[in-house]
């Protein structure tokens, strides 16, 4: 399942959608915390969060990330948008609690 | 494979990594950011003590030619003369009054450990030809003017050059057959997040585009984005330096300060002194040395509390991409 199939079926709105945005997810990643993102050696990884900051998006680049769904429906800064641009990195806004947005994903997972 | 010849300078300055987007030099950037006053400022100095006339500081300025001269007793600061101050004094007849009547109290000094880039935001901003500089305890130690910054930035630049030229000399000279060589420096800002992240994920589309594994692209960005971060966070702003060459990556990360006082506390899981705000972006859990030591081959730390930090990373990256 590819991160924008995962986002279509979370409901999420894709605003940026990069050049990984046709690989399939092999796993997921749901944490605020960026140094614990950079802990993970996992490979085309899912990044869920809900800080909204370039930093997320330049750390998902870091770590080979296949994009980025911001939780929560959080307001985010208008630089994502181009950062997310620059670093051709998928970007989609989901309206669901963290927790909820794990779940509806390994849901979706599990039905492809 | 093909061996850059060209002098890394030379390459630097066709390339951007040495010019922002105005044509700055971002290695003079960094250089004012990273020198303190106290590097530069004249710590010998003439000075007059409050009672003495003011004849005697019109004799020393000229006999040491110099434009001003602080007075001060043990260490304490009082005021300055300046050549106006004598100028009057002589028109005023007033010239054998003690220096104390007749000197410049209303002055604006500058501390010993500020960044040498608040030196030359103050000559911008006031006339003034030179600006005594005190120590944290309010103490005299020196006194700076446009001449010291320049001849401090001249050597400095020279050395600079010297550096870049020799380690491109070792690494070309190491394998003439197979080597891949590239070398770039970045400036890094303190809190400067809107730019951090951006010199690590420079250096991971270059490797990308030599085609490295991967896996020890992954490695070498992680390294990068690591200490990229701890300069930005914790520093007072430093240099992310990288060079790859016979499939060797070295990143070395260096600052002027604060340093650390406890190394190996430092490199411990979970142990940070991050702000709250730090940790609000998302940074600031102790895990970046310990992370940058994971994923390298050689990690070396170097550090003293008061004075800078050094860092260095190297990841075998493989002889040739595959």
């Amino acid at each position: 399942m590819t991160v924008i199939e995962v986002a279509e079926a979370i409901k999420a709105d894709v605003l940026v959608k990069g050049e990984s945005c046709h690989k399939a997810v092999r796993h997921v990643v749901a944490s605020d915390l960026m140094s614990d993102v950079l802990l993970v050696d996992e490979e085309d990884l899912l990044l869920l969060t809900s800080l909204a900051s370039d930093q997320v998006l330049r750390t998902a680049q870091i770590v080979g990330a296949v994009g980025v769904i911001l939780v929560n429906g959080k307001p985010m800064p208008s630089s994502m948008v181009n950062v997310a641009n620059d670093l051709r990195m998928t970007l989609a806004i989901c309206p669901l609690a963290k927790y909820d947005a794990c779940v509806a994903v390994h849901a979706a997972l599990n039905r492809a | 494979m093909s061996v850059v010849s060209q002098s890394p300078v030379a390459r630097h300055v066709k390339t951007g990594a040495y010019f922002g987007v105005d044509n700055e030099p971002l290695v003079l950037l960094e250089l004012i950011q990273r020198l303190k006053v106290r590097d530069v400022m004249t710590p010998k100095l003439v000075t007059v003590s409050r009672d003495a006339p003011m004849r005697a500081a019109q004799e020393l300025m000229r006999k040491k030619k110099i434009s001003g001269i602080p007075v001060e007793e043990n260490g304490r600061f009082f005021g300055l003369v300046s050549i106006d101050d004598i100028i009057r004094a002589l028109g005023g007849g007033y010239i054998d009054d003690p220096c104390s009547r007749h000197m410049t109290t209303k002055l604006v000094v500058l501390e010993d450990d500020m960044p040498l880039s608040f030196a030359l935001r103050y000559f911008d901003r006031y006339s003034y030809g030179r600006f005594p500089v005190l120590n944290r305890d309010q103490r005299l130690v020196g006194i700076i003017c446009q001449r010291d910054i320049n001849r401090v930035l001249l050597v400095e630049l020279t050395s600079e050059l010297n550096r870049l030229e020799s380690a491109s000399g070792q690494n070309v000279m190491r394998d003439g057959s197979s080597n891949i060589y590239v070398l770039r420096e970045f400036p890094i800002c303190k809190y400067d997040f809107e730019s951090a992240g951006k010199a690590a994920n420079q250096i991971k589309q270059i490797l990308q585009e030599k085609k490295f594994p991967p896996k020890d692209i992954r490695r070498v960005a992680v390294a990068a984005y690591e200490l990229e971060i701890n300069l930005c966070v914790h520093s007072d702003g430093g240099v992310l330096s990288w060079q790859v060459a016979n499939g060797r990556s070295e990143i070395i990360a260096r600052d002027a300060g604060p340093g650390i006082e406890d190394v190996e506390w430092a490199c411990r899981d979970g142990t940070s002194t991050a702000s709250e705000w730090i940790r609000s972006l998302g940074f600031g859990a102790g895990m970046g040395l310990v992370n940058v030591k994971r994923v390298s081959d050689e990690f070396e730390i170097t550090s003293k509390k008061g004075s800078g930090t050094t860092v260095k990373s190297v990841i075998q990256i493989g002889n040739t991409p595959p």
